[in-house]
């Protein structure tokens, strides 16, 4: 967990935790940027924090990474429920989630906004965003994967108190190897990272904010037709 | 052979199936191959069997209340692990996000998400990704003998080229919902509140983003949306921050809106945003950072402070009509 996305599903589970008891497990992939984010996890009120130490982690390849969590958690015991973000700031792909709950052969729902738990039926309820403000009620059976939605809560900030506690809270760090993962090769090489083409060349209108506006508006009026 | 997996919506197939045919025609060209599409759970498939592919591979389920693609998992993998794909492409929304993150990891073959464009590179195929939310591309080649799984962006290719007049074959093919155990249950389905705001009927959009900065900034949006008669639009961050109410919201998430003419007012232009908005007959983006991928499907665009332009603006759009 290193994203924006990430801070939402730790406040879910922090409040179920509160709701119906439990233990909070902040689980990481990565070096020092990791370390940081788990720090900040406990800080914000989970119980500890396990980071698996990979210096080089390929970011391109959200399989590996999916991969390493599902085996962690599985080292740890097993979860009932594993929440991520809906996507990482980077590849933004929303990929991760859903194959850590195809590792771990339990059931995934993906974004998130509303989570309610019966711990005793063994089951969770989930209100999940389709496209076009569409909401979706499902139920899954626990254990199960879910990737909370941005904005699905208000994370709460980490207080002074908190990031002092965090300080004395457990925190394993697991090789590769600790967990069982094989070096395999990515499943991708990496080309090249270039800026996306325009498809359509647009027309930027200069000159002081009224000279600009005065083109624009001339323009939706007598060449595009719209005004 | 190329596998194109429509999507159902509401047991129908999703806008985007045309635009994954083209991409599907256009690899098997030049790689050579057929294109077989899966239509699943859907009852209407014409634009499928009326499309110049090899073959149409419809999966039937009984009882159908609440469509749930993990039902088709199963019967998908049986397919590729039959039949061998070179490539599977199916659309980059919450559905195809849904099922191909698990096919790919289940297969352990590469899964290229949010695909725009692909091209040869000696005798590998690279498929370009969106990432850093649209800001960049990747290009990559995914490693093995295959299949490669692709999640299509929609927009990237366009509907109007697909090749039609063929007459592929249809093969049905039975799905026992009883056979699958995904642990998931589709409970329902409700429409989020729209309000008094339908922005899809609406001729004119103006929408601000987090370019604002504060809600209080947003008067100058709704002004500029009063003197052009037109609805007020906000981006994901803005409805987060409750600025405004979530019937606002244009995007992925939100609405889908395709007015006359579309304003993105300190709006970045995140590909959720832009899928909701792209379609728009005319888009005007004022931005001061030049480099803001909405300028990529802006028809016109003012780079400059919004501080300043979004007034201006308003007292000519005034003083025009008045």
């Amino acid at each position: 967990m290193a994203s924006e996305a990430d801070n939402y599903a730790l406040e879910e589970a922090l409040r179920l935790r509160e709701k119906h008891g439990g233990e909070t497990v902040v689980l990481s992939v990565g070096g020092e940027e990791a370390a940081k984010v788990l720090r900040a996890g406990l800080a914000m009120g989970a119980d500890r924090a396990i980071q698996i130490s990979r210096e080089s982690v390929d970011i391109f390849d959200e399989m590996h990474t999916a991969e390493a969590l599902a085996k962690a958690i599985e080292k740890d015991g097993g979860a009932d429920l594993v929440l991520t973000g809906v996507q990482s700031d980077d590849l933004g792909t929303g990929v991760t989630g859903v194959m850590v709950a195809e590792f771990l052969r339990c059931p995934h729902v993906t974004v998130a906004i509303g989570v309610t738990a019966q711990p005793d039926a063994k089951t969770v309820e989930v209100s999940r965003e389709l496209e076009g403000g569409i909401i979706e009620q499902v139920e899954a059976t626990l254990p199960a994967v879910l990737t909370v939605q941005y904005g699905a809560n208000q994370p709460r900030y980490a207080s002074l108190k908190g990031i002092m506690a965090a300080k004395k809270k457990p925190y394993a760090v697991w090789s590769t190897d600790d967990i069982g993962l094989s070096q395999a090769e990515g499943l991708f090489d990496v080309k090249e990272i270039v800026l996306p083409e325009r498809k359509s060349h647009v027309e930027i209108l200069t000159g002081t904010p009224e000279e600009a506006v005065t083109h624009l508006v001339e323009k939706l009026r007598k060449e595009a037709k719209v005004l | 052979m190329i596998l194109v997996v429509a999507e159902n919506q509401d047991g129908r197939l999703r806008a985007n199936t045309a635009e994954l045919v083209v991409f599907a025609q256009r690899l098997g060209r030049d790689l050579g191959m057929p294109v077989v599409a899966v239509a699943a759970g859907v009852a209407d498939f014409e634009l499928l069997k009326a499309a110049k592919i090899e073959r149409v591979v419809s999966f039937e389920i009984s009882n159908l209340e609440s469509y749930d693609f993990s039902l088709f998992i199963p019967a998908l993998r049986s397919l590729i692990e039959q039949e061998k794909p070179a490539v599977v492409l199916t659309g980059h929304t919450t559905q195809g996000m849904d099922f191909m993150p698990r096919l790919a990891a289940a297969l352990r073959v590469p899964l290229a998400a949010a695909c725009v464009d692909y091209e040869k590179h000696g005798d590998r195929l690279v498929l370009t990704r969106q990432v850093f939310n649209g800001k960049m591309n990747l290009k990559t080649l995914p490693r093995g003998s295959g299949p490669f799984l692709a999640t299509v962006v929609p927009g990237a290719f366009s509907a109007d080229e697909m090749e039609a007049g063929g007459t592929p074959e249809v093969v049905k093919v039975s799905v026992d919902p009883g056979s699958t155990a995904s642990g998931r249950k589709a409970l329902g389905r409700t429409q989020a509140p729209k309000g008094q705001v339908d922005l899809t009927s609406a001729p004119v959009i103006v929408a601000g983003g987090r370019g604002l900065k504060q809600k209080e900034n947003f008067n100058l949006i709704s002004e500029l949306a009063d003197a052009l008669g037109g609805a007020v639009g906000a981006s994901r961050p803005v409805v987060d921050a409750e600025w405004l109410p979530r019937e606002h919201q244009v995007g992925s998430s939100g609405q889908t809106v395709s007015p006359k003419l579309y304003f993105a007012i300190g709006i970045s232009g995140a590909v959720q945003h832009l899928v909701g908005m792209q379609t728009s007959r005319c888009i005007v983006a004022i931005n001061k950072d030049p480099e803001a991928p909405i300028f990529k499907v802006a028809h016109y665009g003012i780079v400059d402070d919004l501080f300043k332009v979004v007034p201006a603006l308003t007292k000519l759009i005034r003083d025009l009509k008045g």
